[in-house]
């Protein structure tokens, strides 16, 4: 019965233990990394007709997700994206640009991409694909629909995959184009440094970085770099103490 | 002296270290094979083993050192043997979690486990909780087992008599047996090593039942495992080294080791700055202040000179001009100093910041460490095995003359095992890839010279487990 109890409570704990979030570190850039990417069927402009599975074997890619009717940060986003890789003359990969809105079809990522003026950069490629909940669920990238606005609330997300289908990096927002260059390295299987960015439920963080005056202040995290020893110090005093005062007692002669 | 109890634990113990030490030795070899593509694991294969032959040595070669500093303990103070009997079975259990979540479950984050590296599930999703629990039961019983052989140190010893600080003054009142003072320094080292494992498993614990509300700071995930790492593995050697101190000069036939003011002041030195060498494990992390950095090189140069001078000190005296009886135990302590110092070298060319540049993560990391433990740390314990299994049972010349020649293979094994990592280090060429591009042309010969020559030493290891374990098992069934 007692032993029956146990292995009770131990089955439940364990589950608990598995089930538990591993994954979900409120860090968007940091989730899905090195998980393959949807292999999606895409539709391309030209009535083409494409796997991504096919696409990202050609070359490395770097995905952008957008939306036609953005009235918002897609239309920036794009922009800057072009402005940066045109400083650039790297042409190991190629550029996915793909709506995440099932209404988009492929004469909307045309015009798109003639008002951008991308339309006969073979570099870019503009597509649509009828299961954008899959490759969303795969990269970690989850707009909300807003009935007010009648707009996605969405990030501008460019996502990295490698010639295995690898995702290799992810940048949130519009970024500078030391940033991309990280994420073209990334998509070569090149080193690229990583760091996570700043988060409130970082709580013990060893330096604490105040960006109005560009300056790290010490953080509670040190502290704890120094409580293993301090602990050891105690630990060491304490029984020393309680042995020592015991032994002393029971050497004491009975007197009374 | 010691009960028969503690005989027949400490024969569980070394039956155990050897068993664990044969089938690691293997996972390596296989892991050199592969990198020398004479055979083909895939990548997870590799890194499972990888890992479970890291953490399995790490851990076997630290209790290792426990047992031998437990039984000889008993010699100044009386020993729990419910200590040690908790410490064996949280082990034993600790290990089979631990090896279930690599061999089963596919783990492999490698021995250090770095975060964020666990909660990368590519594994089982139930490995890293339990190999989480598994680092926790085996940090629970070996934190009671040293706390426990502390404890009973200062029920004799004050504090300062401990760490002998009354020998800093000419002729103390009282004399610290350096045995007791190096196991004294190793022990508080070693408790702080695993109260720091303590606090990385609860805030690996905090972030993974979190469900994202709570996240670590990487730098003090980092600093933490290596204050944890780094210090265990140093200090195994030193527990190691209170063995020496103990038996070296009895197995001699020379005079016991006393404490003097040198002695005392080298080991109290490196008590404070094992504590802070583990910083030299970030120099390539941008955001460790500088501050820290110089503070990890100086002291690795701090924790090392101190007790390697006076032990190398102490061991050339005893041997220098002297007639001693040499035995396969004085040869092993003595070709183990060699050993450690070379390592020890080894490792502080590399905690050089200037040199780190050019060394991180090549294989001289695994040269210097695998030369202190292999040909070093292993052979102090293989020393006091050999030592204890003689003890209770009959030492016959053919066998002592098997002995020495096992010594021979062992030491041709070891050193072109290790010379095959110190040329690819040498030759920038990177730890812990599975397999090599071709950009790096010695790497797969140097691994294949590297599995020829780890094969040649396990033969000899096998040849001391026959012959240790058959006393040790007479130890066992001996009537209590």
């Amino acid at each position: 019965m007692f032993k029956g109890i146990v292995l009770t409570i131990i089955a439940v704990w364990f589950t608990l233990i598995v089930n538990a979030q591993t994954a979900s570190t409120g860090m968007e850039e940091e989730t899905n990394i090195y998980e393959k990417i949807f292999d999606a069927p895409l539709h391309l402009s030209g009535e083409q007709q494409m796997t991504f599975t096919a696409l990202y074997q050609q070359k490395p890619i770097l995905v952008a997700l957008i939306f036609t009717r953005c009235s918002g940060i897609c239309s920036p986003f794009l922009l800057e994206l072009k402005d940066n890789l045109q400083q650039t003359d790297d042409k190991s990969f190629n550029i996915l640009v793909i709506s995440f809105d099932p209404r988009d079809n492929l004469e909307d990522m045309n015009n798109m991409a003639q008002k951008f003026g991308l339309e006969n950069d073979p570099q870019w490629i503009f597509a649509v694909t009828d299961s954008i909940e899959q490759l969303n669920q795969s990269i970690g990238f989850y707009p909300i629909w807003d009935n007010e606005t009648g707009q996605f609330d969405h990030d501008a997300l460019l996502v990295g995959v490698n010639i295995e289908g690898y995702i290799t990096k992810k940048l949130i927002g519009i970024r500078k184009k030391h940033d991309l260059d990280l994420l073209i390295s990334s998509v070569n299987n090149v080193f690229s440094p990583t760091y996570r960015l700043p988060n409130k439920n970082s709580l013990f963080s060893c330096f604490n970085y105040d960006p109005k005056t560009g300056k790290n202040t010490p953080g509670l995290g040190l502290l704890f770099i120094a409580l293993p020893a301090v602990l050891t110090v105690l630990m060491l005093v304490s029984i020393s103490y309680f042995v020592r005062n015991k032994s002393q007692r029971m050497d004491r002669p009975y007197s009374e | 002296m010691e009960s028969i109890k503690l005989r027949k634990i400490t024969s569980v113990w070394i039956l155990a270290v050897f068993v664990l030490f044969i089938v690691s030795i293997v996972l390596g070899i296989l892991m050199r094979l592969n990198q020398g593509e004479i055979i083909k694991q895939n990548s997870v294969t590799f890194y499972t083993n990888m890992t479970t032959h890291g953490l399995t040595m790490i851990g076997i070669w630290f209790v290792a050192g426990m047992a031998a500093i437990n039984y000889l303990m008993e010699r100044y103070v009386k020993t729990s043997y419910t200590a040690n009997m908790i410490a064996l079975v949280l082990t034993v259990i600790g290990v089979l979690m631990f090896w279930a979540t690599t061999f089963i479950g596919k783990f492999h984050a490698g021995w250090t486990f770095l975060y964020p590296l666990p909660f990368k599930v590519m594994w089982a999703t139930w490995a890293t909780p339990l190999f989480l629990v598994s680092l926790t039961v085996l940090g629970l019983g070996w934190l009671i087992w040293s706390i426990s052989l502390m404890t009973q140190i200062l029920r004799k010893y004050s504090i300062s008599q401990a760490f002998a600080w009354q020998h800093f003054k000419k002729n103390p009142s009282v004399e610290t047996p350096p045995f007791i003072l190096i196991s004294m320094i190793t022990l508080v080292g070693v408790i702080a090593c695993l109260l720091a494992a303590v606090v990385l498993i609860v805030l690996f614990f905090a972030e993974f039942f979190s469900n994202g509300s709570f996240v670590n700071d990487a730098l003090l995930m980092k600093n933490l495992t290596y204050f944890f790492g780094h210090t265990i593995a140093n200090e195994m050697l030193y527990l190691g080294l209170a063995v020496i101190y103990e038996l070296f000069s009895e197995v001699s036939g020379t005079p016991k080791w006393k404490t003097t003011w040198y002695v005392a002041v080298a080991w109290n030195c490196t008590l404070i700055f094992i504590l802070t060498a583990f910083f030299h494990h970030l120099y390539m992390d941008f955001v460790q202040p500088e501050g820290f950095q110089i503070i990890g090189q100086l002291a690795s140069y701090l924790a090392s000179l101190p007790a390697a001078g006076v032990t190398v000190f102490s061991v050339l005296i005893a041997v220098y001009r002297t007639k001693i009886k040499w035995s396969l135990t004085n040869l092993l302590f003595f070709i183990g100093v060699a050993g450690w110092v070379i390592g020890g070298l080894g490792a502080v060319i590399d905690a050089t910041i200037s040199n780190n540049v050019v060394l991180h993560n090549t294989l001289w990391v695994p040269a210097h460490f695998h030369t202190y433990n292999a040909m070093g740390n292993v052979l102090f314990s293989i020393a006091f095995f050999y030592w204890f299994s003689t003890q209770f049972t009959e030492n016959n010349i053919k066998s002592e003359k098997l002995t020495m020649a096992t010594l021979t293979i062992l030491l041709i094994g070891g050193i072109g095992f290790l010379l095959a990592f110190y040329v690819g280090g040498a030759d920038s060429v990177p730890r812990r890839y599975s397999t090599y591009p071709a950009e790096f042309t010695s790497a797969a010969p140097l691994a294949v010279i590297g599995a020829i020559f780890a094969t040649i030493y396990l033969i000899a290891i096998l040849i001391f487990f026959f012959n240790i374990s058959k006393r040790c098992l007479k130890v066992l069934s001996s009537p209590s």
